[in-house]
């Protein structure tokens, strides 16, 4: 029995850690991901410190863990000692609330705060930017106040009350006599409290994810969408940074810990002047907490004496300074000193949309495709732009004027375009099998086939491969679509968008559908992949512009970034990191002669007659697509309502019965 | 005078949960039943949830199994540190704990690379000769990630309740004439009762509302309730549905801690927090 527990404890740590091990590998490794182990290498760790928006992350990260920790401990003491004091029936109560929290689902406590601070900000006090810096304070200090309470209240009971009696006696008031006695009493609880507090809040990611705007970010809420794209290695040397950090910070306070019992145990006399003395650590740390984050608040503060210009662009979209190409937002900023640029990106027009119509934040550059401009348009979430302030349209090619999305050339200036088609591993697939989409539904591929996961892409390959429309309403050639769809699920792998970069180069899966551009990137890092436009059936011709969306802050600063991007030269040489069309002219000249002969990114005329552009649809088609798409992925998928209702019903009564449980009277226990 | 004074010094904290907590809730109420167009009361939202009763049972399904296999992998250990010396109790306890403190999201990462077709596992596999073993994608590889996640909140709380148990109990159940199997089933095991509850508790509630998980190491066919949900306020912009699906999901979860908590006597109401 012994031996066992002996063998399944070790065991359980491998399994705990021999992941963390891998992330640390990784950090030290020449090689591009996780799995292929190519050589040694420190530059993980250069590159990392010369990263200025990894290092601000963390920063942000520490200040709001720090300063919530700080405000929801000093709170959540007093609060402790008010509850502890209270009657029981009013203590039960107020216990309950703080149970709130703790009790919920985090995706819950996110999405519930998120709602309140996007009504009361957004349609009550009409402001544009109603998820900032300080409602993510507010939300840490809300999750973090229940594990405060929770460890200093056990302190409060094993407490003796007539302590501080005996102080009030010798003739403390009641607040010399708490800060006298009762605090030292509770001292433990009160730093286990808020080390938890702090682990919390430093590693949440489910509640920042939905209350963080565009503005202010932690790091494990960046670190997510860096999960989506191709990540860069300096995230695992942060990672073993971090967990070097936390294991020595582990390790002196169990030290201390140690000692601290032993000396206890030595002189139980000096316990007095041990307690002031942990009380006055206690102290100056809470102070220089305090002091830290003004100093961060005004660091912040000042920066934006500089004008933050956001833009929200598609992952992969933008020329980073990789592989010799140009970094086109450092080179924006050099040329213009006062903005500063933050950049963050979507993974699909619908995620896009999401964001921008859920409110709470403010962006001031976007890079939607046409359908989705169409919409924006449509919806009154798009500026009109002031032509004036962007003399480069003059390169824009006739083309790409007075399109469908926007015919009178009024809101968006074209960024790229590009076509949709099939990318394939040609060591696996055989090229027989490569006739049309109807690569995608080949049984013998089973489990080796990705899928876009947006619904607009999906359904448009469904429609091309049923002949149908592009943009039909129709509800019955929809469902066709959605059917077909549901007949593919299960050769699906995944259904992915940006993270079809992992699963393509490194093999795992062999057939996807994708944009051009980003297909060439990946044939550029894996050259058994191809690519392939299924010209006979019809493919997706797409154009994706710059806008300006109504929540813009910085309207003129965002013209002179969408100029700056008209620039032919700038063009060029973005488009050859993003390997896409470029709708200015004279940028073609400016781009890698191979890139710039591709008939990837430029197909020929005759090819490119066979293309399709999606246009608008009704908010109700759309809405109705995205519920269809995602039956497609559900268990037993359909969305149709039905015997199924009267299940529902009895499984909520039955629930809500259950919840309501510590709410009925009880029964008082014999004893 | 003094009951007065110690409302006060937490109406402060009272008004702020209410705030931030209840009121959020009953905004997100508000969301669930109204019409995404025209902003009216409806009840559309909640009958459409009906299509979503597999993937909640799904969701619950594997929540449940990787909480009872992290109880099954937890107790022995748990057992094991309570029952070594201080010092290493500790060392273990920290350690324990580390891997709760390191970005989970990249944790799971880990996994993705251990468990991929051409994954280190499956590499270490073809040197013996076994043909790639695909795991990515199956509900064994969600579960998997699950327990992985959550084992730590397991251990924890167990641990807490072992180490309490007073020796002098064990000693007497032997001198009773108890064997080890016996003193195990009939002392230990209902006195660590209240651990395994809040183990349970805390592995089942995380796992039931993840999506990261399932995103990374599902595939096309586990999408989970958290997915779903995550996917209406982030992709698909349908907050209502989402709001309703929520509260559904809250309603579950609490359901379900409180039958649980019922079921191991649990009366105190804070055992859900022994860390």
């Amino acid at each position: 029995m012994k031996k066992t527990s002996r063998v399944l404890t070790i065991l359980m740590f491998v399994f705990l850690y021999i992941p963390m091990l891998v992330l640390i590998v990784a950090s030290f490794n020449t090689g591009k991901d996780l799995t292929h182990i190519e050589g040694f290498t420190f530059s993980q760790y250069k590159e990392l410190f010369k990263d200025e928006d990894l290092l601000t992350l963390l920063g942000n990260s520490l200040l709001i863990s720090l300063l919530s920790t700080a405000i929801a401990t000093a709170f959540g003491t007093f609060a402790a000692v008010g509850i502890h004091n209270m009657r029981p029936k009013m203590r039960k109560l107020v216990m309950n609330l703080t149970n709130i929290p703790m009790t919920n689902p985090d995706i819950v406590t996110g999405i519930s705060l998120s709602l309140l601070f996007v009504f009361v900000g957004t349609s009550m006090l009409h402001q544009r930017e109603s998820l900032n810096f300080w409602t993510l304070l507010v939300a840490h200090i809300t999750f973090s106040l229940p594990y405060v309470i929770l460890n200093v209240m056990p302190k409060l009971r094993q407490m003796d009350p007539a302590l501080q009696d005996a102080a009030m006696d010798l003739g403390c008031t009641p607040l010399q006599s708490f800060f006298k006695v009762t605090i030292h009493e509770i001292m433990p609880g009160i730093i286990s409290g808020a080390i938890m507090a702090f682990t919390m809040s430093l590693d949440d990611f489910v509640i920042s994810y939905f209350v963080t705007g565009s503005g202010f970010s932690t790091l494990p809420v960046e670190i997510y969408s860096y999960t989506k794209k191709p990540m860069s290695p300096k995230i695992y040397a942060m990672f073993t940074l971090l967990f070097l950090l936390i294991f020595a910070l582990m390790i002196t306070m169990n030290i201390l810990q140690i000692r601290g019992e032993k000396r206890k145990d030595q002189k139980r006399k000096t316990v007095d002047s041990h307690g002031k003395k942990v009380f006055r650590r206690v102290c100056a740390a809470v102070c220089s907490v305090a002091v830290l984050g003004t100093a961060g608040l005004l660091i912040f503060g000042t920066r934006s004496g500089k004008v933050t210009l956001n833009v929200m662009n598609w992952g992969q979209n933008i020329a980073d300074g990789t592989d010799e190409t140009l970094d086109i937002i450092e080179e924006f900023e050099r040329r213009h000193p006062n903005i500063r640029v933050n950049y963050t990106t979507y993974d699909s027009n619908e995620s896009l949309y999401a964001k921008l119509s859920g409110g709470g934040l403010s962006v001031d550059v976007i890079i939607p495709s046409d359908y989705m401009i169409a919409r924006l348009i449509q919806e009154d979430m798009l500026q009109k732009l002031d032509f004036s302030n962007i003399p480069n349209y003059e390169y824009v090619q006739q083309t790409f004027k007075n399109t469908d999305y926007d015919p009178l050339n009024e809101y968006s200036v074209p960024y790229t375009w590009g076509t949709v088609g099939i990318i394939y591993n040609e060591k696996f697939v055989d090229p027989e099998d490569v006739t049309g989409w109807e690569l995608l539904w080949n049984e013998k591929y089973k489990g080796k086939i990705l899928m876009f996961d947006n619904s607009r892409d999906a359904f448009g390959i469904a429609q091309y491969m049923l002949g149908y429309d592009v943009n039909t309403e129709d509800p019955q050639e929809l469902a066709d679509c959605a059917k077909l769809l549901k007949e593919q699920n299960p050769l699906v792998r995944q259904y992915v968008m940006d993270q079809i970069y992992a699963a393509m180069e490194g093999e795992n899966a062999w057939i996807a559908p994708y944009y051009a551009g980003d297909c060439m990137m990946m044939m550029d890092a894996n050259p058994n992949l191809a690519f392939y436009l299924p010209k006979n059936q019809g493919f997706n011709l797409f154009i994706d512009a710059m806008c300006v969306p109504t929540c813009a802050k910085n309207k003129t600063e965002a013209e002179l970034f969408i100029n700056f991007l008209c620039d032919p030269e700038i063009s060029g040489a973005n488009m050859d990191y993003i390997c896409y069309g470029s709708p200015i002219e004279g940028a073609r000249d400016y781009m890698e002669e191979y890139l710039a002969e591709s008939d990837v990114i430029y197909p020929s005329d005759e090819v490119l007659k066979n293309g399709t552009s999606y246009s608008y649809l009704p908010a109700e088609v759309s809405r109705s697509m995205d519920e269809q798409f995602m039956a497609v992925r559900l268990v037993g998928g359909s969305t149709e309502g039905g015997s199924s209702t009267v299940i529902l019903i009895g499984i909520i009564v039955l629930l809500v019965a259950f919840a309501a449980l510590p709410f009925l009277p009880k029964r008082k226990k014999k004893k | 005078m003094k009951k007065n004074k110690s409302l006060l010094l937490s109406a402060p904290y009272i008004l702020w949960m209410l705030l931030f907590t209840l009121i959020p809730l009953g905004v997100m109420g508000y969301y669930a039943f109204t019409d995404p167009d025209t902003g009216r009361f409806t009840f559309s939202n909640m009958t459409d949830l009906s299509a979503y009763l597999p993937t909640l049972g799904i969701s619950a399904w594997y929540s449940l199994l990787s909480a009872v296999i992290c109880l099954i992998l937890g107790y022995p250990v748990a057992y094991f540190i309570a029952h070594r010396k201080p010092v290493t109790q500790k060392i273990l306890y920290m350690l324990v704990m580390l891997p709760m403190c390191m970005s989970f999201l990249l944790r799971t990462l880990a996994w993705v690379g251990l468990l991929e077709t051409n994954g280190i596992l499956n590499n270490l596999l073809g040197l013996l000769g076994i043909g790639p073993v695909e795991m990515i994608g199956t509900p064994g590889a969600v579960i998997l990630g699950m327990v992985y996640n959550y084992l730590p909140y397991m251990i924890l709380p167990l641990y807490a309740i072992i180490v309490k148990i007073d020796g002098r109990l064990i000693e007497a159940a032997e001198d009773l004439g108890c064997n080890s199997r016996q003193v195990f089933t009939r002392v230990v095991f209902p006195l660590s009762m209240p651990g395994i509850i809040s183990g349970l508790t805390m592995v089942f509630v995380p796992a039931v509302s993840t999506f990261y998980i399932s995103q990374k190491l599902g595939g096309a066919e586990t999408m989970l309730i958290g997915d779903v949900i995550e996917k209406q306020f982030k992709t698909s912009h349908n907050p209502n549905l989402g709001a309703a699906l929520s509260l559904l999901l809250m309603l579950l979860v609490l359901g379900c801690t409180n039958m649980m908590s019922r079921f191991g006597g649990d009366e105190d109401g804070e055992g859900g927090v022994v860390v």
